[in-house]
């Protein structure tokens, strides 16, 4: 080509093609994110389009869900007027024919749409369905009028039948045929060679990246795939894979005799394919994504082996194609071999297929005619009116319905469905008075942003009028890596992009070392007895014992696990051996070099920095309580490879209670205090802060280093272990309303047993719904938010503008919360909008493959995304981030965070701003802000959250929850 | 009384999951399903009370003089040897009913959990009580039909819900391939019934199944041998024995639940059951034992060896329950029939305990390895003999797929294009001698 040398070619071709891959790491740690990521330049609409076609995905819902929301008020007709007016811009009121505007004919197609319907699907309609009787049911009433005056629906289809045969067929541009070898065989002569290759390929590329599963390992992994491939494959035995595997061993003895390297063996297997150097890139881009959840796989250990700090692979994406092309062509020249007429090498075989392919027909005139028919009948135009068109027209008519095709209405649909929920915030926030601030409050709570903490929070602050909660990126400022005191390996604790450079261990400090020893030693015990179990579960003889001695006996955890769950669960806990040990963080610096990172704990300067940030950042700063409980969060479920996908996003798919007891540790530290106090900022001496981690799944929450409060705190905790104890029972009780299998009448506390259950029972696929429900991010003052139900929609960040001078918190707030919410709503809209495609479809036929990922059965590519069940509620919107500041601070601090802007210009998110100093809210467009006018009154409710929720299971409005007399008095 | 109660027992056991099947379908077929929270109630109810008669009888039976009952429920053209439905019951048959009806009601509890919002929610449980149903008929079945009957109610269900997400083309194609193979256990099974009918003049299984060898002297040695092997086939095609190893791990695209009820516990035993029913049969002759023991050895051997290798959770434990069901045969034929049963209900109740918690694996391991305060050892090197040759016939399931399909398949596919070009070219005939045309 141009002289570049053929192997940094190749490694640039490969570095865009790995961008396509899913970016899903080893699903022990799930980090949520972008699932599009490689088109985050493009816009939003452009992107999901272009993308959905590599991938063959979905962009959008497909329309008939969208019309269902017309009918439940999800969505007004007035929001798809504002989307199509946005849309069309000035040409909104162009007029198509006469007085019909586009606006007025995309509006009525868009809302009651035009039936899929071509070839035999529509000759059978027109023929046995009765669709020329009469019309349609579905239209508005304008159009009914004017039909009724008209003449019947036959008439008006054979004026529309008339009008399309007025103007030939518009000239049909036939897709470019694909690259692969193996999709035209397949299009061509219905051979499948993926369905040869895969398997073989599948079972290889799981035994390389195997984390565990497997007794033997394979042979010569470490030298890398490729090489390891043609040790394996060249064996005689190979060629028994199947018939097409017959000359395999052959070609990879030849490929053994040539010594070349990967790339060298790329270039060579597109040379024999007949793959030229400009098409290189389209068709090794293709025969990628063939396998794209296991190439996706090798891509992420290649870029970040020490995500698999267990067994780390030479992973490489280049191996991988090299040993997936030699499969393919020992596959492809036995099918070649078979096809009746082909005698000429690889290189010819692609052109040989495209001569075999028939181009597809021209639309018919039926076919032109249903368009224009069904656009008849929705803008009420009579056979008279559909025969007066003239050929030019007519044309014009047709040129308009062919703009405005599936996917541009389903674009359009899915901009009314954002902008309507955009709006019921913006109403809110724009009605609501700022709620006064109990001052000074009884104690204080620092929550995670997650939306899930967002019921915990109100439930909180109504049962305890007098607290105050703020809301904060869950790893609360402390980036670690963390070993607890019976874990085997530390973990990363903070936000995937951050590398943390502190280890923090644990220390148990069991009161009686006697005790402490039993405990150890019956773990080791059970430990080693599990590992024999698993080792030797499917031997001859080992699982000979195994089954006949503990076989029998394993009828009892059978029954027990499966049919008593909650039975099961009490009973495990009052094992005397379950009991957690008493512990103590290791956090001080200490002088010995740590397991992984750069140092073992903090120094007193680090914790004031770490301490001072949060304080500033979330605004507490000056007005602390006596006692703050900082809760990280976490989740616990059974059963459920995606378990880590409901962990904190912040603490990279981790349990934030650990960040949270560091914090607390730090902030209650005298010296860290003493630093903080030198810089400005005083902590009272009484206060106290204490650690606690809140489980979303079983709702239950632990608090940390309780032996270590103070005697004159103990009265003031013992208020607040109950107000927490009052709240996880009253929020499990709104969660539950989600769930079908709780009856809507249930109370409070047999809702706690349920979702305590639900996290302990193996059978249950949705241990809890996660952060289905996102859907908006609030920066800024809680009185801004508090006394609004919302629903757990909305991730909520205190921040407040009138402590920010420069926008720098802003700007670090901003900077650490967009990416991880961003990435939330955006995995959990594609996992949603094409279940099957980006997310992994229904978790009932899971299989964990290598410890890495599920499968679909035995053989399947690796599934990304996320299932079903976890994604079945959720309303497929971008987040809308709604930050409390000027406009113009707002600007200014976008311009120093590129990818936030990026996003927010791309319309990937939206962003409006609330005035700090009133209730006015500025949307931010692609053409500067525009004001909001209310669309719609806030619904209000006297009580509680409860009064508001109860018996009714889907999202609901938001509405103020105004806390009856009695209640308000602090 | 204690006949009674041993007769009621049965048929209550019996008629239980054949009312459920009818309530449970008849509303679906009129557009009517029930709601979930009904069929769970339904399903639950009908297997207690199948469960409930079981149990009853078997402490009936136990309590009783232990002679085995036949129930004769009717028959066919009976008078002239025609078809007959009868029960055999005894201490092997009401055991491996018990078991099956109580797994399957654990499963279905686990199911209805499991399988909640599914739209294939009513299909699902319609399956599991057609499977029941199948299961209790191999286990009292007294004449070849009601065995049959069973046989093919259990076939049906198991590819049937292998296919149970027929959206993808892979669960269909893989159900399709173990439907091949069912069939061709039935073929033999069919065969042997037909060959009992000819030669003894009867289908009374009591012959085979209760009697020792004394009960066979009306069959001519050879007749004996030809039936045993047919039925040891029938047994090794629903047992996944060897060559037919290859359906197992593909049955795995349906959901867990009916994987684990399946594949790692009741229908991958059924031919074991058989067996163990046949074992008169089996250990009628030399080489029907040394047929059966080879089976089970060889079975045994490649499902210990290829379970190293996988690298998938439940491959691996359905090569570990297939090892376990490879020896439980050998323990037939060496005639260690408790040993055998007791083996049998270790391995399904194992087995479908870590079927229904494979899933939970990720959890599993890190748990482990926080006990052991380590990391879990590393895998072995596998022997380096012929240049890693059994690794690769490990990894590759001892290349049953492509074996199977060379052999097996085409030659089949070959037979049926011959025929059907055959077919077509007789229809031309009358054509072209009336001079008719194609007649479009």
């Amino acid at each position: 080509m141009d002289g570049a040398a053929p192997d940094a070619r190749l490694k640039g071709v490969i570095e865009r093609l790995a961008e396509l891959l899913p970016a899903q790491g080893p699903i022990g740690i799930f980090i949520h994110h972008n699932t599009l990521h490689a088109f985050e330049s493009q816009d939003f609409e452009q992107a999901v389009v272009s993308a959905g076609e590599k991938l063959s995905c979905e962009p959008f819902l497909p329309e008939e869900e969208y019309r269902r929301e017309f009918q439940s008020g999800r969505i007004l007709e007035q929001d798809l007027r504002w989307a199509l007016g946005d849309e069309l811009g000035p040409d909104a009121a162009r007029a198509v024919f006469d007085d019909l505007t586009r606006l007025e004919l995309r509006i009525r197609i868009a809302r009651y749409g035009i039936p899929k319907a071509a070839g035999a699907s529509l000759a059978w309609l027109l023929q046995e369905t009765p669709v020329l009787r009469r019309f349609r049911e579905d239209i508005p009433n304008d159009a009914r009028q004017a039909l009724r005056n008209g003449s019947s629906a036959r008439d008006l289809w054979r004026a529309c039948l008339a009008a399309a045969r007025k103007t030939p067929a518009a000239p049909f541009v036939p897709p470019a045929p694909p690259a692969r070898h193996r999709d035209l065989l397949l299009a061509a002569a219905g051979t499948d060679t993926d369905a040869w290759v895969n398997p073989v390929l599948i079972r290889l590329l799981g035994a390389f990246l195997d984390q565990g599963l497997a007794r033997w390992s394979l042979p010569e992994a470490s030298r890398g795939l490729y090489a390891c491939f043609l040790h394996l494959y060249a064996n005689s035995w190979a060629s028994l894979c199947g018939r097409w595997a017959a000359r395999l061993p052959d070609l990879i003895r030849e490929e053994r005799r040539l010594g070349l390297s990967p790339s060298a063996s790329l270039e060579r297997s597109l040379e024999v394919l007949g793959v030229g150097g400009e098409e290189a890139a389209g068709f090794l881009e293709a025969t990628a994504l063939a396998l794209r959840g296991w190439a996706g796989m090798i891509r992420q250990l290649e870029e970040r082996p020490d995500r698999v700090p267990a067994r780390s692979r030479p992973a490489a994406v280049m191996e991988y194609l090299a040993v997936r092309l030699l499969l393919e062509r020992a596959a492809l020249s036995y099918a070649a071999s078979r096809l009746p007429g082909f005698g000429a090498t690889l290189s010819e075989l692609r052109a040989h297929l495209r001569g075999l392919l028939e181009p597809p027909p021209l639309a018919s005139d039926e076919e032109r005619a249903w368009q224009i028919f069904h656009a008849a009948q929705l803008c009420g135009l009579t056979a008279a009116r559909i025969g007066g068109l003239s050929a030019a027209q007519a044309a014009a008519l047709e040129a308009e319905l062919a703009g405005f095709d599936e996917t541009s209405r389903r674009r359009v649909l899915q901009s009314a469905y954002d902008r309507h929920l955009r709006g019921r915030l913006c109403d809110a926030l724009s009605a609501r008075v700022p709620a006064p601030t109990p001052s000074p409050a009884a104690y204080q709570a620092i929550f995670c942003l997650d939306e899930r903490e967002e019921s915990f929070r109100r439930h909180l602050e109504e049962t305890a009028p007098d607290c105050e909660t703020f809301g904060a990126a869950g790893f609360f400022g402390v980036a670690m890596y963390y070993q607890g005191a019976t874990d085997a390996h530390p973990r990363p604790l903070c936000p995937i992009a951050v590398k943390p450079r502190h280890y923090v261990g644990e220390m148990k400090i069991d009161p009686s070392a006697a005790l402490a020893r039993w405990r150890r030693v019956r773990r080791r015990q059970s430990g080693r007895l599990g590992q024999l179990l698993h080792r030797f579960n499917g031997t001859f003889l080992g699982g000979y014992l195994i089954t006949t001695v503990a076989g029998p006996l394993s009828i009892l955890p059978l029954v027990l696990r499966v049919v008593f769950p909650g039975l099961a669960r009490r009973w495990s806990l009052a094992l005397p051996f379950s009991k957690t040990p008493a512990t103590r963080l290791l956090l001080d610096r200490r002088p010995e070099a740590p397991p992984i990172g750069a140092h073992y704990g903090y120094t007193k300067e680090e914790m004031a920095a770490i301490v001072g940030n949060l304080l500033r950042g979330a605004a507490i700063a000056g007005r602390l309580a006596p006692v703050v409980v900082v809760a990280g969060h976490g989740s616990t479920s059974l059963n459920n490879p995606h378990e880590s996908a409901h962990d904190c996003g912040a603490c990279g798919g981790g349990r934030g209670g650990p960040n949270a007891r560091a914090f607390a540790q730090m902030a209650n530290d005298p010296a860290v205090r003493a630093l903080l106090a030198q810089d400005g900022l005083r902590v009272p001496e009484q206060t106290r802060f204490i650690g606690a981690l809140r489980n979303t799944c079983d709702n239950s929450v632990e608090f940390f280093d309780l032996d270590l409060l103070p005697r004159e705190h103990e009265k003031r905790f013992g208020r607040i272990a109950a107000d927490f104890a009052r709240t996880r029972r009253k929020e499990a009780h709104e969660r539950c309303r989600r769930f079908e299998n709780f009856p809507l009448s249930g109370g409070h506390g047999a809702a706690l047993a349920h979702v305590e259950e639900r996290a302990h029972d193996l059978a249950q696929p949705r241990p809890e719904y996660g952060h289905a429900s996102n859907a908006f991010c609030v920066v800024g003052r809680r009185s801004r938010t508090r006394g609004l139900f919302l629903d757990r929609r909305a991730f909520l960040t205190s921040y407040d503008p009138t402590q920010d001078e420069d926008g720098s918190i802003l700007e670090s707030t901003l900077a650490a919360v967009t990416p991880v919410v961003a990435g939330i709503s955006l995995e959990y809209y594609f996992s949603r909008v094409d279940p099957s495609g980006y997310g992994c479809a229904t978790k009932l036929p899971h299989n964990v493959a290598s410890l890495l990922g599920v499968m679909n059965g035995t053989q399947s590519d690796l599934r990304t995304g996320l299932p079903w069940q976890m994604v079945e509620i959720h309303e497929p919107v971008r987040l809308f981030l709604v930050v409390e500041c000027a406009p113009e601070r707002f600007e200014s601090v976008l311009e120093r965070l590129p990818t936030v802007r990026r996003l927010l210009d791309g319309r990937w998110i939206f962003a409006a701003c609330l005035d700090p100093n009133s209730r006015a809210l500025r949307l931010r467009g692609t053409d500067g802000y525009r004001p909001w006018t209310a669309q719609a009154p806030l619904p209000s409710v006297v009580g509680d959250s409860a009064s508001w929720y109860r018996g009714r299971r889907d999202h609901l409005p938001i509405a103020e929850i105004i806390p009856p007399p009695e209640a308000a008095l602090p | 009384m204690i006949a009674l109660i041993l007769r009621g027992g049965v048929l209550l056991a019996l008629a239980a999951p054949a009312l459920l099947l009818a309530v449970l379908a008849l509303p679906g077929f009129l557009g009517r399903p029930w709601s979930e929270s009904r069929v769970g109630l339904l399903t639950q109810a009908a297997f207690l009370a199948s469960f409930g008669a079981v149990a009853a009888a078997g402490l009936a039976y136990a309590a009783g003089a232990r002679v085995p009952l036949v129930i004769h429920l009717g028959g066919w053209f009976s008078k002239d040897g025609g078809f007959s439905f009868d029960l055999l019951v005894d201490g092997w048959s009401l055991g491996f009913a018990a078991l099956s009806v109580g797994i399957c009601g654990v499963v279905s509890s686990f199911s209805f959990r499991y399988l909640h919002r599914e739209p294939g929610f009513q299909r699902y449980f319609i399956l599991l009580v057609c499977f029941v149903g199948g299961l209790l008929l191999v286990a009292l079945a007294g004449s070849v039909e009601v065995l049959f009957a069973g046989w093919e109610l259990l076939g049906l269900s198991s590819a049937l819900l292998v296919a149970f997400f027929h959206e993808r083309p892979a669960p269909v194609d893989n159900g399709f391939r173990v439907l091949a193979f069912y069939r061709i256990g039935d073929a033999c099974m069919l065969s042997a019934a037909v060959l009992l009918h000819h030669w003894a003049g009867s289908d009374s299984l009591s012959l085979l199944f209760s009697g020792g060898a004394g009960h066979l002297s009306r069959l001519g040695a050879d007749h004996v041998v030809t039936i045993a092997v047919l039925l040891i086939a029938a047994a090794a095609a629903k047992s996944a024995l060897l060559p037919f190893s290859t359906w197992l791990p593909r049955a795995m695209e349906g959901p867990t639940p009916s994987s684990a009820v399946y594949y790692g516990a009741l229908s991958i035993h059924a031919g074991c059951f058989l067996l163990l029913r046949a074992s008169s049969l089996v250990q009628y002759s030399a080489a029907t034992r040394i047929l059966t023991a080879a089976a089970g050895l060889a079975t045994a051997g490649y499902a210990a060896l290829s379970g190293r290798a996988q690298t998938d959770v439940k491959s691996k434990l359905c090569f570990a329950s297939l090892a376990q069901v490879g020896i439980i045969v050998v323990e037939i034929s060496l005639g260690l029939n408790t040993l055998a049963f007791l083996h049998m209900s270790g391995n399904i109740c194992l087995r479908l305990l870590q079927f229904l918690s494979a899933p939970n694996i990720l959890h599993d391991l890190h748990q482990l390895e926080n006990d052991l305060g380590a990391s879990l050892a590393a895998a072995e090197e596998p022997p380096a003999a012929w240049g890693g040759a059994l690794y690769l016939f490990a990894l590759e399931r001892g290349f049953l797929d492509g074996l199977m399909d060379r052999w097996l398949a085409e030659p089949l596919e070959r037979l049926a294009a011959a025929l059907e070009s055959l077919d077509r070219r007789l229809c031309r005939i009358p054509a072209a001698f009336f001079g008719g045309g194609d007649g479009a």
